[in-house]
């Protein structure tokens, strides 16, 4: 029944996914002030959750599809309409672009996460934000970024993809400036969309670059054209240096070809180019160095948000990316060295900030950029499938972690009233006895993140490691990657340096959750005075309308209180998800001595043409002897990071700490200051940025304001003043123009005018249209050999070419009017090359 | 009798009428070129038909090219009265009224 | 028989292409008027080597019986200054255009008419062009057209008759060529008045 409702190729199913949400984001957009709280929470709830349910349909219904081609990569499919053309493919080849989405492995998984996670964490919001005024714009934003999030996941092509990467982006920014009126938001706001955009930058052109050299945008077709990606030839290379090719000579008396390198120009070759700029898109939108800066302080947004954005769904739109392009990126082994490097300092430079960190937000926001660096780690030494299996994880686990440390800011808000304070861990304490609930699935999460054997993190960081130090990417084509012959393979260092840092890293993250864990709830609440007294004055001035009571504030109050079921209730869901999410791809579970692992059988036909260029370091069972000693690595990474935590804050009370950081206050400000890192920016790109701004204040002061409408104005006042001599009023004199522009007009008509356009189809058939004029006759020589196909002139209007994978031709048309003058037009086609063989590894 | 004849003369005709009216100055000498020219194509209309003589569409064409260009005439001179009668001369060159 | 409608042709086409020149050249529109007159007389000779006699009478009734003696009329009203006196002026702006207009036209000409085949007429029948086939076809096929025609003249009578009446005639005026009083202050000069003033 389902195959005959929804066929594979247009599974409008789909469609619905996508629509719930924007359906929900429209009508509580546009009503929803009218409509109250309760339609508002009914309508955004009753949206993600109606997707969820289509999700879970989508599933299973690619699970029977899978089933039944066994091992293929499949995909359910469903074209909105043709959005557009686009020439590319190194010629004028007409390339249509569609609004289509599908569904396979890799985005069933991702699309079950973010429509589930989702609805938790709008269940969550409901509650969260029950006394905010704007409570219907932050369940329209909330829709709006779910929608976005799943178009960019279920998108078939680049460009589709793109608006759902720009949306997210969006609805961040309007998310973390949710409560604009405080300048810092606002602020933190702009910051995120700013830097998103300039990782966008690297997407579009890594988008140019390929529609140029594949000739295709969907994944299907960039997949198909991939072997004109890897070159040897000078002209299908990009030309570094000089910029776009060519050769740099003397202008005048200027020496430049002193510029000119020595051995030929610096090429790098289209993968490596277009892998590059793709990263550089990823570390804007999933917050890698060196733009991660704006994760930090997009805690300034609501804990809903932070949950859900900025742990579960949208930073992980660049491990996604990688994961969809990856037979792109592998390619490029050096893209891939960098990535991994990057993943690891990122691991490393977010972890050693957490450490010192007080707000319990950003000890959570540096947190994930941490746990993203992981995940890049994964995908750049080719485990695809760990990396994504991390994404995973990571929602569930840093999910929960964010609900709960929102459940605890409510708590504290409820008592102290103030933002920044309610928020200090400092404050906090002994919060086990008051919230059981939230502690249970708070500490299950941290066992999570800090990779406790058998809970899910243990399992997805551990793969991760364990491939860094066995893995590495060849070419896999075994083609020369530099013109000069050289192959170029990742030195031996990085893979042991990569394990080491991301080791160190995971011990640090240890550390610091647990930290967080036990300054939160152990030992004594220290809230009882804290901010009181300054609610004091708070109140009397500004009437700060909680509703509520006129509180006796000499006395300590209420103690703090557990938060409401909408709230409890996801923060149990995820943190069991949190524990036992991790056996779906689990090697120690084994059934009939192979392991289990669903989730990795899943996406292996996702990454099968990926992995052919991924192999271990060394041959034969090597990489199996390391498997036992490299996990006994991460679990002791997890013991000590730990126990140094319990010593420090449960057996010494926080002494230690308090120690350290006396005896070395130079280091303790610079890991409190976030390593000066913005500061570095603001010294050096903003004030490039903002002198820039000057030159072009001045500029537009001068030149635009002052010079520009002067010498317009005196080129219309000359002209008219010209112009007027020939509208003296005769007839005649007039009459004599039209002849003149009559000339012109018969010039245009009796002149031939040759043109064609080139439309392919899939099998490689070119059809040559040549646009249709009055008495036109045309004679066309399609196989480039300088005689023409007929002798005479006929009405065929059009001509058909087949064309051969990597090859190109020129076909000829000469037109010939009813006057018998001739045009002609040369049309080259050229054909990108199709995926070449893998050699054998 | 080919028709291209009978296209050569249009064209010649056609060519004359529209140098007179483009020359001359005098008005009436203007639309009387313009009968020229009109003249011109009416014989280019019913040479064609001529040579596909399937229906009577070019002289039935050339019919209302007279009709309508009989109206033309008519409308035509009554301009020329009026600049008269405003101006004074049948010259174009004075009847700069619109000028700048 | 041939070269007798050779001949004929010849003959009609020397004798219109005299009446246009004579038409364009003349500096007396009388003299262009009859120009005219000889040239509209000799295309309707060649509208009946033609074989469209409906079209030769319609030819030689309206244009030659109506619109020329249109012509002779005016002319006529106009008297001597309908003869303005020669002057330089404009004389580059004219040539110009008068011969980049008849470069166009051979132009055309020579594109039209080079390599085309010499293309023969069909012979037809006596009916081809009388005044049967074409009283059938017009008010058949070209009915629309007939009408419309017609309302086209009725305009064309109301346009000329509110174009050339002008201003209101005053009895102190000799005649309907006196240009008029002076206008009076802070009125427009086209202003028709009602009739019962006359």
């Amino acid at each position: 029944m389902m195959d005959s409702l929804f066929p594979p190729e247009n599974f409008s199913l789909l469609a619905l996914i996508v629509a719930f949400p924007l359906l929900g984001a429209f009508v509580n957009g546009v009503w929803g002030q009218q409509l109250g709280k309760r339609a508002v929470r009914f309508m955004a709830l009753t949206a993600v959750g109606l997707s969820f349910v289509a999700s879970v349909i989508t599933f299973l219904a690619l699970a029977k599809l899978v089933e039944h081609d066994k091992g293929e990569h499949v995909k359910l499919a469903w074209t909105a309409w043709e959005w557009m053309h686009t020439t590319g493919g190194h010629g004028n080849t007409e390339i249509p672009i569609q609004l289509k989405l599908s569904v396979d492995a890799l985005s069933g998984v991702m699309m079950l996460v973010i429509t589930g996670v989702g609805f938790l964490i709008h269940l969550y919001a409901t509650s969260y934000m029950e006394d905010d005024p704007a409570f219907w714009k932050f369940f329209a934003y909330l829709n709006l970024f779910v929608f976005a999030m799943l178009v960019l996941v279920l998108a078939d092509n680049l460009p589709v993809l793109f608006i759902g990467w720009e949306g997210v982006g969006l609805c961040s920014y309007l998310l973390i400036g949710f409560w604009y009126q405080e300048l810092p938001n606002a602020a933190a706001g702009k910051k995120a969309f700013i830097a998103n955009r300039i990782g966008d930058f690297g997407l579009i052109c890594g988008m140019f670059l390929l529609v140029h050299y594949t000739g295709a945008l969907d994944w299907t077709g960039i997949a198909n054209g991939s072997g004109s990606l890897v070159s040897t030839v000078d002209l299908q290379r990009v030309h570094v240096w000089p910029i776009g090719g060519g050769e740099f000579r003397d202008i005048g008396f200027l020496p430049l070809h002193l510029l000119q390198p020595h051995a030929g120009n610096i090429t790098i070759s289209a993968a490596t180019a277009i892998a590059l700029m793709l990263f550089l898109g990823c570390t804007g939108k999933s917050a890698q160095i060196p733009l991660y800066v704006w994760l930090p302080d997009a805690m300034a947004g609501p804990t809903p948000v932070s949950a859900l954005i900025h742990a579960a769904t949208m930073v992980t739109a660049g491990v996604y990316l990688v994961c969809r392009l990856s037979f792109v990126f592998v390619l490029s082994p050096f893209t891939m060295t960098v990535i991994a490097i990057t993943g690891a300092a990122t691991a490393l430079l977010a972890a050693t900030i957490a450490l010192v960190q007080n707000d319990i937000k950003k000890v959570l926001a540096y947190s994930t950029v941490s746990q993203l660096g992981f995940m890049f780690i994964g995908v750049g030494v080719g485990a695809f499938t760990a990396g994504f299996f991390h994404v995973f994880t990571h929602a569930f686990f840093k999910a929960c972690l964010f609900l709960g440390a929102g459940s605890v800011i409510h708590a504290m808000h409820a008592r102290i009233h103030d933002g920044v304070q309610s928020q200090d861990v400092r404050n906090m304490g002994g919060l086990r006895k008051y919230m059981p609930l939230t502690y249970w699935t708070f500490f299950a999460s941290t066992l999570a993140i800090a990779g406790c054997p058998f809970t899910s993190g243990f399992f997805s960081k551990d793969e991760i490691l364990y491939r860094a130090f066995v893995d590495h990417t060849v070419n896999p084509f075994r083609i020369a990657a530099y013109s000069d012959g050289g192959h170029w393979a990742a030195p031996n260092w990085v893979a042991p340096a990569v394990f080491i840092v991301g080791l160190l890293a995971a011990v640090m993250t240890a550390f610091y959750m647990f930290r967080v864990m036990f300054l939160t709830f152990h030992g004594d609440f220290r809230g009882w005075t804290i901010g009181r007294a300054s609610m004091i004055s708070h109140s009397e001035v500004s009437g700060h309308g909680h509703g509520e009571h006129h509180e006796d504030l000499t006395k300590p109050g209420h103690a703090p209180h557990e938060s409401p079921w909408q709230m409890t209730v996801p923060l149990i869901v995820l943190g069991t998800c949190a524990i036992f999410a991790g056996f779906l791809n689990a090697p120690i579970i084994k059934i009939g001595g192979k392991p289990w692992e669903p989730m990795g059988k899943w996406l292996d036909p996702v990454f099968e043409d990926a992995v052919k260029a991924v192999g271990f370091r060394q041959p034969g069972e090597w990489a199996a002897s390391m498997e036992w000693p490299l996990a006994a690595c991460g679990i002791s990474a997890f013991v000590i990071g730990t126990g140094v935590a319990y010593w420090m804050y449960i057996a010494q009370a926080g002494r230690p700490a308090k120690s350290l950081a006396e005896a070395m206050p130079g280091l303790h400000k610079l890991l409190m200051d976030k390593w000066r890192i913005d500061e570095l920016y603001e010294v050096t790109v903003l004030a490039m940025v903002d002198a820039l701004a000057d030159t072009f204040a001045v500029f537009d002061q001068s030149v635009v304001d002052g010079l520009l409408p002067r010498l317009s104005s005196l080129i219309v006042v000359g002209l008219g003043t010209v112009l007027r001599v020939f509208q003296n009023g005769v007839v005649h004199v007039y009459a004599a123009f039209m002849v003149v522009g009559l000339a012109a007009t018969g010039w245009f008509f009796v002149a031939p005018h040759a043109d064609a356009t080139v439309t392919v189809s899939d099998n490689g058939d070119y059809v040559v249209q040549a646009s249709p004029g009055m008495g036109y006759s045309y004679q066309w020589d399609t196989n480039g050999d300088g005689t023409p196909d007929e002798k005479t002139f006929g009405n065929t209007q059009q001509v058909k070419v087949h064309l051969d994978p990597g090859k190109s031709q020129t076909v000829r048309l000469e037109v010939q009017n009813a006057f018998g003058l001739h045009g002609a037009k040369e049309i080259p086609i050229t054909r990108p090359s199709a995926p070449l063989e893998v050699g054998q590894l | 009798m080919p028709v291209e004849y009978y296209v050569t003369l249009s064209g010649i005709l056609f060519a004359i009428g529209g140098v007179g009216f483009l020359v001359r100055r005098n008005v009436l000498v203007a639309l009387m070129s313009i009968e020229v020219m009109l003249n011109a194509v009416n014989i280019a209309l019913v040479a064609f038909n001529r040579s596909r003589p399937a229906n009577l569409n070019g002289q039935m064409f050339t019919f209302f090219l007279i009709a309508a260009e009989a109206a033309e005439v008519a409308v035509g001179l009554a301009i020329v009265l009026s600049l008269f009668r405003i101006k004074r001369t049948v010259r174009s060159d004075e009847a700069d009224l619109l000028k700048n | 028989m041939d070269h007798w409608s050779q001949l004929y042709f010849g003959f009609c086409a020397a004798l219109a292409i005299a009446g246009a020149l004579i038409t364009i050249i003349a500096p007396n529109p009388i003299r262009g008027a009859m120009g005219l007159l000889l040239m509209i007389v000799s295309v309707a000779g060649l509208f009946l080597a033609l074989h469209a006699q409906f079209l030769a009478a319609i030819q030689l009734i309206v244009y030659a019986g109506a619109i020329v003696v249109l012509f002779l009329f005016v002319i006529m009203l106009l008297g001597p200054d309908a003869t303005p006196p020669h002057d330089k002026r404009g004389t580059y702006s004219r040539a110009f255009s008068g011969s980049l207009f008849m470069l166009i036209s051979v132009a055309l000409l020579w594109l039209v008419v080079r390599g085309g085949t010499i293309v023969t007429l069909p012979p037809v029948g006596d009916e081809f062009g009388g005044i049967d086939q074409f009283g059938r076809e017009l008010f058949s096929y070209a009915l629309v057209p007939f009408e419309l025609s017609s309302a086209l003249l009725m305009v064309a009578v109301i346009g000329a008759v509110a174009v050339a009446r002008g201003n209101h005639i005053s009895k102190k005026r000799s005649s309907v060529l006196e240009p008029p009083a002076a206008p009076k202050p802070g009125g427009a000069n086209l202003e028709l008045e009602p009739h019962g003033g006359e």
